[in-house]
C-alpha cells in the first residue's frame, strides 16, 4: 500500500529543507532576545544540534527502506504503540502548521493590513496549501528549487543594499553572557527551526532511497544555518541593541534601506517572499499530517483527508494563542521542550528499540 | 472496493481530456475565481490615495496647560504641488501643504484627535522628521518617541531633530526653492555631510544610543531667524540629551568636534589664519576612530585618531602655499584645529558628564569584564578620561593652480 505518488530528486530534497527553514527568519526575535548581540553563531551551533537530531532520523530511516516515520512507528512498536506514537506526531505535526499559518497571519496583519480579520488571511492561506497538497506534494518539493533561488537572492539583495548601514562595532562584545543564555540560544535553534526539519521524514520514502535522505537533510540544513547566519548577523549590525526590542528585526532592518533615496521601502518585497516561504512550509506541514492520518485510518488515498486536515489547522491556529505577546513568551520558555519531545525523545525512543530488537534477534539466530 | 470503483472512471476522463470540466467542477472553479477577485481588491479596510492625508512633517509642542502636547503634522496638498521652481505668478495660490495642530496629553490622544477635525485619516510612512520644542525635550521625550517606534506605519529613518524656539514654527518656515518645508529640511539634513557641522540623526540612532546606558544622546538643533521679513529656518548646534532629557547643547564647532572624534565627519571647510592672511582648505575624506586602553593601573584612557585629507580650496595671502614647507605648515594649523574642535567638545561634555562620544560603549565593546566594574560610576570616571589624540592631515593638492595669482607673478 503506497500512498505517495510520484518522486523527488535528492537536490530538490536539500532546497527543500531550505526553503522550509527560511521562513523561520520571521520569528529570529526568539533568538535575538536570548543571546542578543552574539545570536549569529547561535545559528551554527544550533545547527550542530539539528545535525545530532538528523543522525536520529537518517539512522530510522536508514533502517527501513521506503518507509516514512508511521510505518516505521507500527513496524518498531506493533500496531498498537505504533498507533499511539504515531497519533503523538500526528498532534505535533498539526501544531506546528497551525503555529506557522498563525505567525505569518498576525505577520500579515500586524504590518499591512490592521483591520482584516485573521480569520481571512488564514482561510484564504490554508486554502492555497491545501491546494497545493491535493496536487500532490511532489510538485512543491520540485518548485523549491525557484523558492530558493528567490529567497537566497532576496536575502543577498537587502544584506548588500544595506551595507551602508552596517556598524561594525556592534558585534562587540563577544560571548560575554553567561553560558546558560548560549545553552538556551543553541537549543532553541536546533528545536526551533531545525528539528522540524522531522517532517521531511514523512517525504524522504519519495526519493527512492532512503539512505540518500539524511545527508539531503543535513546539506539542506547547512545551507540554512548559513543563510540564517547572515540574517542575525545583518540585522545586529545594523539595529545593535534595538534587534533585541523589535518583534521582527529582519523585517525592521530591511525597512531601513535607503539608497540614494529610489532604493527605499523594500519591506514589501521581503513580505512577499516570506508569504511564498510560509505557504511552503505549511504545505510540508499539512502533508506530513494528512499522509500520517491517511495511513493511521487506513484509507486508500490521503487526497479525500486534505481538506478535513486544513479545516483542522485553520480552526486550530485561530484559537492556537490569544495575543502577539503571549506567543513571543511560549517561543522563547516553553516551545523548544515541547518540540524536543517530539523532535528527540519519541525518535530516540524508536532508534533505541530497533536496535534492542535487532540485538534480540542476533542472540537468537 | 467501492472507493476504487469511483476512482478509476475519474482518473480516466482525466486521461482522455485533460481540459474538461465537469458542471460541478465548474462552478466550483468560477466561484474560487470569485473569492480570489474580491480578496485580492483587498478592499476590507482600503485606504484610496485621495482619502490619506500624507503626513511628511511632525512636529511637538507644549500645550497651553501643563502636561499637555501639541502635536502639529505638515500635510501634503497634492492638488497644490507643482512641477519646476515656482513662477512669479504662483505667489498668489496656496500652499502645497497643510499644517494641523491638535493639543490633548500625549502624543497618540493629540493624533487620535485629529480625526475630529480632518476628514482625511493620518498615514505616516512618509513622515520625514519629527521635531520637538526645547521645552519638550527638556522635560523627556523618550514616552513621546515610543510611539513612534512602536507604530507600524512610522519608520525608524525619519530625522530627529530639536527646535529652540516653537516647534510648529519650524513647519511654517517660508521657503523659496522647495514647496514644502518638511522636504526642505530634511534634504538639508541630508546635504549636512558637506560641512560635518550638524549630527545628522534617526530615531533609530536616538534609540539605539539611548538603550546603550553610558551614551548621551545627541540631535541637531535647528532655529528659526528673519530675513528680509521672511521667517527661515536655519540648523545650528546639537542637544545633548541623558536620561531622555535634554541637559545642554553643544556649539556648530563642538558639533563638529564631536563629529571628528565619532568618525562621522566627511567634508569640511577649514579657514586658518596664517601670519600672512587666511587659507581655506577643503577637507574631502575624514575618518576617525576611538580605541580604549587600559593602562597598567586598570585606568583608561581613550586614543582618538583623525585623519583627514583636503585641498586648499583659497588661498588669500598672496604667498605661495604650494610650497613643502607651507603644506606642511598648513598641515600642522589643521591639526591644531581640530585637536581645539575636539578638545573644546571634550571639555563641554565633561562640564555636562555626558557621554556623547560613547566612549563607554567603546569600553564596554573592548573590556566587556572591566566595564561592569566601572558602570556604576560611569559618570565621574568619564569626567577623568583621559584622552590621547593623533590628528594626522594631509593635503594632497592646492587646487587647480599652484602659486597664487598676483601682481608680477609672472616675471
Amino acid at each position: 500500500m503506497k500512498l505517495e505518488k510520484g518522486s523527488i530528486s535528492g537536490r530538490a530534497l536539500i532546497f527543500a529543507v531550505f526553503c522550509f527553514m527560511q521562513g523561520t527568519m520571521l520569528r529570529s526575535a526568539f533568538i535575538v532576545v536570548v543571546t542578543k548581540n552574539d545570536s549569529w553563531a547561535m545559528a551554527f551551533t544550533g545547527l550542530l544540534g539539528s545535525l545530532l537530531l538528523t543522525a536520529i532520523y537518517a539512522a530510522l530511516l536508514r533502517r527501513f527502506q521506503e518507509k516514512n516515520l508511521f510505518e516505521i512507528n507500527e513496524l518498531v512498536f506493533g500496531p498498537v504503540v505504533g498507533k499511539v506514537f504515531s497519533v503523538l506526531y500526528l498532534f505535533f505535526f498539526l501544531s506546528l502548521a497551525a503555529l506557522n499559518t498563525h505567525d505569518i497571519g498576525d505577520f500579515v496583519v500586524g504590518y499591512m493590513m490592521q483591520e482584516t480579520p485573521l480569520a481571512a488571511i488564514i482561510l484564504l492561506f490554508v486554502l492555497i496549501c491545501v491546494y497545493a497538497v491535493r496536487k500532490g506534494i511532489a510538485n512543491i518539493v520540485r518548485l523549491s528549487t525557484v523558492l530558493c533561488i528567490i529567497a537566497m537572492s532576496a536575502v543577498l539583495i537587502n544584506t548588500v543594499l544595506m551595507l551602508n548601514e552596517i556598524q561594525p562595532g556592534f558585534i562587540k562584545p563577544l560571548f560575554q553572557l553567561p553560558l546558560g543564555k548560549y545553552v538556551q540560544g543553541t537549543i532553541t535553534v536546533a528545536a526551533l527551526p531545525m528539528g522540524e526539519v522531522l517532517a521531511f521524514t514523512m517525504i524522504a520514502p519519495m526519493l527512492g532511497k532512503n539512505k540518500k535522505a539524511g545527508k539531503m537533510m543535513a546539506y539542506g540544513l547547512v545551507l540554512a544555518a548559513v543563510f540564517l547566519g547572515i540574517v542575525l548577523l545583518r540585522d545586529i549590525l545594523v539595529l545593535g541593541p534595538m534587534a533585541g526590542v523589535f518583534r521582527l528585526p529582519s523585517y525592521e532592518s530591511v525597512r531601513y534601506v535607503k539608497l540614494a533615496g529610489i532604493l527605499t521601502r523594500m519591506e514589501s518585497l521581503y513580505a512577499v517572499v516570506l508569504i511564498i516561504l510560509y505557504v511552503f512550509k505549511v504545505s510540508i506541514l499539512l502533508y506530513a499530517c494528512v499522509l500520517g492520518l491517511a495511513q493511521l485510518v487506513n484509507f486508500k488515498s490521503y487526497q479525500p483527508l486534505t481538506l478535513i486536515c486544513g479545516a483542522l489547522v485553520f480552526f486550530y491556529s485561530l484559537f492556537v494563542y490569544k495575543s502577539v505577546m503571549e506567543h513571543a513568551d511560549w517561543g522563547a520558555t516553553v516551545a523548544p521542550i515541547f518540540s524536543l519531545t517530539f523532535e528527540l525523545v519519541l525518535p530516540s525512543a524508536a532508534l533505541v528499540a530497533v536496535s534492542i530488537k535487532k540485538t534480540i534477534r542476533l542472540r537468537e539466530t | 472496493m467501492k472507493k476504487n470503483a469511483s476512482k478509476a472512471p475519474a482518473g480516466k476522463t482525466k486521461q482522455e481530456c485533460p481540459g474538461a470540466l465537469n458542471p460541478v467542477r465548474r462552478a466550483v472553479a468560477a466561484l474560487l475565481c470569485a473569492l480570489m477577485i474580491l480578496s485580492l481588491s483587498s478592499c476590507w479596510s482600503r485606504r484610496e490615495l485621495n482619502t490619506l492625508a500624507i503626513v511628511l512633517a511632525t512636529a511637538v509642542d507644549e500645550g497651553k496647560e501643563s502636561g499637555e502636547l501639541k502635536v502639529t503634522t505638515q500635510i501634503v496638498s497634492p492638488g497644490e504641488i507643482k512641477s519646476g521652481p515656482s513662477s512669479s505668478g504662483s505667489s498668489a495660490s496656496k500652499k502645497a501643504y497643510a499644517n494641523i495642530d491638535n493639543t490633548d496629553k500625549s502624543v497618540i490622544s493629540a493624533l487620535d484627535g485629529f480625526t475630529h477635525i480632518t476628514n482625511r485619516k493620518m498615514y505616516f510612512s512618509h513622515n520625514r522628521i519629527l521635531i520637538f520644542s526645547r521645552e519638550v525635550a527638556q522635560k523627556g521625550i523618550l514616552e513621546d518617541l515610543d510611539a513612534f517606534t512602536r507604530n507600524y506605519e512610522t519608520r525608524m529613518n525619519v530625522y530627529l531633530l530639536i527646535s529652540k524656539d516653537k516647534a510648529a514654527d519650524i513647519l511654517d518656515e517660508e521657503i523659496e526653492l522647495e514647496q514644502m518645508p518638511a522636504n526642505h529640511i530634511a534634504e538639508m539634513l541630508e546635504a549636512q555631510h558637506s560641512n560635518s557641522e550638524t549630527a545628522i540623526i534617526t530615531l533609530l540612532d536616538f534609540d539605539i544610543a539611548f538603550l546603550s546606558g553610558s551614551t548621551a544622546p545627541v540631535a541637531p538643533m535647528i532655529e528659526m531667524y528673519e530675513i528680509d521679513g521672511k521667517k527661515k529656518a536655519r540648523l545650528e548646534g546639537t542637544a545633548v540629551f541623558k536620561q531622555g532629557k535634554m541637559i545642554g547643547e553643544l556649539n556648530v564647532a563642538q558639533t563638529r568636534g564631536l563629529m571628528w572624534a565619532t568618525g562621522k565627519a566627511e567634508r569640511a571647510t577649514i579657514t586658518i589664519d596664517t601670519k600672512d592672511g587666511k587659507v581655506d582648505l577643503l577637507i574631502i575624506h575624514a575618518k576617525g576612530s576611538m580605541k580604549p586602553v587600559k593602562a597598567e593601573d586598570g585606568t583608561f584612557r581613550i586614543r582618538l585618531k583623525v585623519y583627514a585629507e583636503g585641498d586648499i580650496e583659497s588661498n588669500e595671502t598672496g604667498k605661495d602655499m604650494s610650497s613643502v614647507e607651507n603644506t606642511e605648515m598648513l598641515q600642522e594649523q589643521v591639526e591644531e584645529f581640530i585637536r581645539a574642535e575636539i578638545e573644546s567638545t571634550l571639555k563641554h561634555a565633561k562640564t555636562l558628564s555626558a557621554d556623547v562620544f560613547g566612549f563607554g560603549e567603546a569600553i564596554r565593546r573592548d573590556y566587556p569584564k572591566d566595564w561592569e566594574k566601572i558602570k556604576e560610576n560611569w559618570d565621574s570616571e568619564f569626567s577623568g578620561l583621559k584622552t590621547d589624540m593623533e590628528i594626522d592631515v594631509k593635503i594632497a593638492s592646492s587646487g587647480e593652480m599652484g602659486k597664487p595669482v598676483v601682481q608680477g607673478g609672472a616675471e
